[in-house]
């Protein structure tokens, strides 16, 4: 063990030390943290180009009113309409075809081919049906741009606000009575009452989405940002030391499982000291923003370490395993998609997990070993968590896994190591890991 | 005297093929033991082997009087073949990070560094980076990093392969005071004069076997003495057809003759025919020796 240490402290010093870490430790949150500034910079004023689109309506009654919102809309006034929100982007410049007495077809192509011709960027028809409200029809948008979507959004709310106005006038009824009598209430998300320490009943407080789902969401990221990383770098190290004919010079002096262990140390060792860092850079920024590096609690943290070293040991053992089997960095990443898809796929499966963190599917999947340091790491960050012998269970059955790929490892590792020349086929590395 | 390594009937086998076959050797402490045989004749097998970096399938190994050479593997010092060095690393921390796997102490590790550091005729360039070293002084600082904890056994496959006729002798020297502070030198080589010249004690495998194994002098007796170095006035012509000549190695300037009669009657059909020059009735050279047991 005491080589293994020294293995381990040279291999943190190595990677501390490198350009990678580095760039990782502070390139990272610069480009987040500019890319958070530039959105919210740029959020209101990211596209400001007019369109103006036709607007052909078979009931007669709608486009005026509909211009009339369209030009207070444009102008920055806010509208009467309570369904039409303020301008935030661009103008929307409504321009009244009448509808032809002929074939409306031909009406419709050849609003297209002006559209095509770049004069109107759409146009939309009003039905004369759309009046009835037993009708099922629809307001029909014509666009060849079919991603964006801002102006049919608009057009939606807007024509609407027109259309119920009419259908309410036709009825006889005051819609501003009828919007007042309608008026919904708002619901008040709340946490539960507790009593505090000093028995005072200490009063619910309000549910906040970027502490209910931001905070675990920030952590699941972590985890993965910090095993994507740090596992291929194990594995370039163990391919470096290998093509460099380093690796025999070592296992003059160490075993090869001593060699092994100590590179695990040392990434696991980088690992948490570049997640330590993180942390407390997030919860500086989370406390500023929002005062939420409360919701990160010390619980939360020991579990992620947990889950974190666990994970290190799982994936590390593989990428360095792979490692020592390949001849070159190109075999290797052949070999590293699985292991990475192992990585990627709880990932995936985490908004399952969000939106119903103790179904059947979360459970069992937060089960699942290689899923475990995601999924389970995510139930633990969401209220109210899942109960402690889910978490015992999955601790257990990640550090028998770990432990079992530790041991396969090392035998493909102590093997693949002096082999050169070729790359190592996924037989010949079961029958390494067989061998006695 | 006692033995540094004891091979006993040692068997190692890759895909079938033996690679090293029934092997026993005895490598008596504080000698220079030299290892020769062709390529791929079983050499960095038994080296590794000795090293614990392979586990044989049959027989026994002991280093140093442990039968757990890993054990004995802290007071080993291993110079392998093929051999790199980290390039992004000084050569300090590169000579203190082997040292402390030997199980030395930095301040031993320092001491040794700087010595052997100005022995090799590097001296204050501990602070270098690898990668800024040439092929040469890369060699040396290999060296010094297998000797860096002072081993009581050195092992070194070809330590001397790539290096220029003054960088060889002072690795040489440093060899050579190795064995003088009481460490047992055993070394590959494919450079038979270097053997001959260096070595108390010689073995050569072939074949995974052991062909050859004592001292240079009895190897050689061996051998016998049916060994002619000559020059003539016509050189190696002066040999064609001859019927006593069963080898001929032209060096030019000088020939060295394998005889299968005597060699008196030898010169005097090689004076009827040219002027000799110089005439030696001689032991067969290690080369010599080499090329009859390894000559397909």
């Amino acid at each position: 063990m005491r080589k293994a240490l020294i293995v381990a402290q040279s291999e943190f010093v190595t990677l501390v030390k490198s350009k990678a870490f580095l760039v990782g430790l502070i390139l990272m949150p610069v480009v987040m943290g500019t890319s958070i500034m530039l959105v919210r910079a740029t959020k209101d004023a990211t596209d400001m180009k007019d369109r103006t689109f036709a607007i052909v309506d078979y009931t007669g009654v709608v486009a005026e009113p509909f211009k009339a919102v369209a030009n207070l809309y444009n102008s920055g006034t806010p509208s009467a309409m309570d369904t039409v929100l303020p301008r935030k982007g661009a103008r929307f410049i409504p321009v009244e075809i009448k509808p032809s007495e002929g074939n409306p077809e031909e009406l419709r192509l050849d609003l297209s081919n002006r559209v095509r011709k770049q004069e109107l960027f759409a146009f939309v028809e009003v039905p004369a049906e759309i009046l009835d409200p037993a009708s099922t029809t629809s307001i029909r948008y014509y666009s060849d741009h079919p991603s964006y979507n801002a102006l049919p959004q608009w057009l939606r709310a807007t024509i609407n606000a027109v259309v119920l106005n009419e259908r309410f006038r036709r009825a006889s009824i005051d819609r501003a009575l009828v919007v007042r009598l309608t008026k919904q209430a708002p619901i008040d998300e709340l946490g539960l009452f507790e009593r505090g320490a000093d028995g005072e009943i200490k009063a619910a407080e309000e549910v906040n989405a970027a502490r209910a789902y931001g905070i675990p969401v920030a952590v699941l990221a972590l985890m993965y940002i910090t095993i994507m990383t740090s596992a291929p770098q194990l594995l370039n190290s163990v391919i470096e030391e290998k093509m460099s004919r380093i690796s025999e010079v070592l296992i003059g002096s160490v075993t090869p499982f001593e060699l092994m262990m100590g590179k695990l140390l040392g990434g696991a060792a980088t690992s948490i000291v570049l997640c330590g860092i993180y942390i407390a850079g997030g919860l500086i920024v989370v406390q500023y923003w929002g005062g939420y590096a409360s919701a990160v609690t010390p619980s939360i943290l020991g579990w992620f370490l947990l889950y974190l070293t666990l994970a290190l040991f799982i994936f590390g053992s593989l990428f360095v395993a792979i490692g020592a089997a390949c001849n070159d960095l190109k075999d290797s990443q052949n070999m590293m998609t699985p292991v990475m898809l192992l990585v990627m796929i709880p990932v995936f499966t985490a908004g399952t997990v969000l939106r119903a963190p103790d179904g059947t599917l979360a459970t069992v999947l937060s089960l699942v070993p290689t899923a475990a340091p995601f999924l389970m790491l995510l139930r633990i960050c969401l209220q109210p968590g899942p109960p402690m012998w889910q978490i015992v269970v999955s601790v257990v059955i990640m550090t028998c896994t770990a432990l079992a790929v530790v041991w396969a490892a090392g035998k493909i590792f102590r093997t693949g190591l002096l082999m050169q020349g070729k790359s190592a086929t996924l037989g010949e590395m079961v029958k390494w890991v067989t061998a006695k | 005297m006692s033995n540094a390594i004891s091979l006993t009937g040692v068997t190692k086998q890759f895909n079938g093929t033996r690679a090293v076959d029934d092997l026993s050797l005895s490598v008596p402490a504080g000698s220079i033991y030299g290892f020769i045989g062709p390529n791929g004749s079983g050499k960095t097998t038994t080296l590794r082997m000795i090293m614990h970096i392979l586990l044989p399938d049959r027989g026994e190994i002991e280093v140093l009087g442990s039968r757990d050479t890993a054990a004995a593997r802290d007071r080993v010092g291993y110079l392998p073949e093929e051999r790199g060095l980290y390039k992004k690393m000084t050569i300090r921390r590169l000579l203190r990070y082997y040292g402390r796997l030997k199980g030395a102490s930095i301040s031993d590790i320092d001491a040794a560094s700087d010595y052997w550091m100005g022995r090799m005729e590097l001296p204050g360039l501990l602070d270098r980076q690898i990668e800024t070293l040439s092929k040469g002084m890369s060699q040396k600082i290999q060296f010094v990093a297998a000797i860096i904890a002072n081993p009581a056994l050195l092992i070194l496959n070809e330590p001397f392969s790539g290096l220029d006729p003054v960088n060889a002798h002072v690795l040489k020297d440093a060899v050579l005071e190795m064995r003088q502070r009481g460490a047992t030198v055993v070394f590959s080589t494919h450079d038979m004069a270097t053997a001959e010249r260096m070595c108390d004690r010689i073995f050569m495998i072939f074949r995974g076997r052991k062909v050859l194994d004592g001292t240079l002098e009895s190897i050689q007796s061996e051998y016998g003495a049916d060994t002619v170095r000559l020059r003539t006035s016509q050189g190696a012509a002066a040999l064609v057809d001859m019927p006593d000549v069963e080898a001929v190695n032209d060096f030019g300037q000088l020939q060295e003759v394998r005889l299968k009669g005597d060699p008196q009657a030898f010169l005097a059909r090689l004076a009827a025919r040219a002027s000799v020059y110089h005439f030696e009735v001689t032991r067969p050279s290690l080369q010599d020796i080499f090329v009859r047991i390894a000559k397909p």
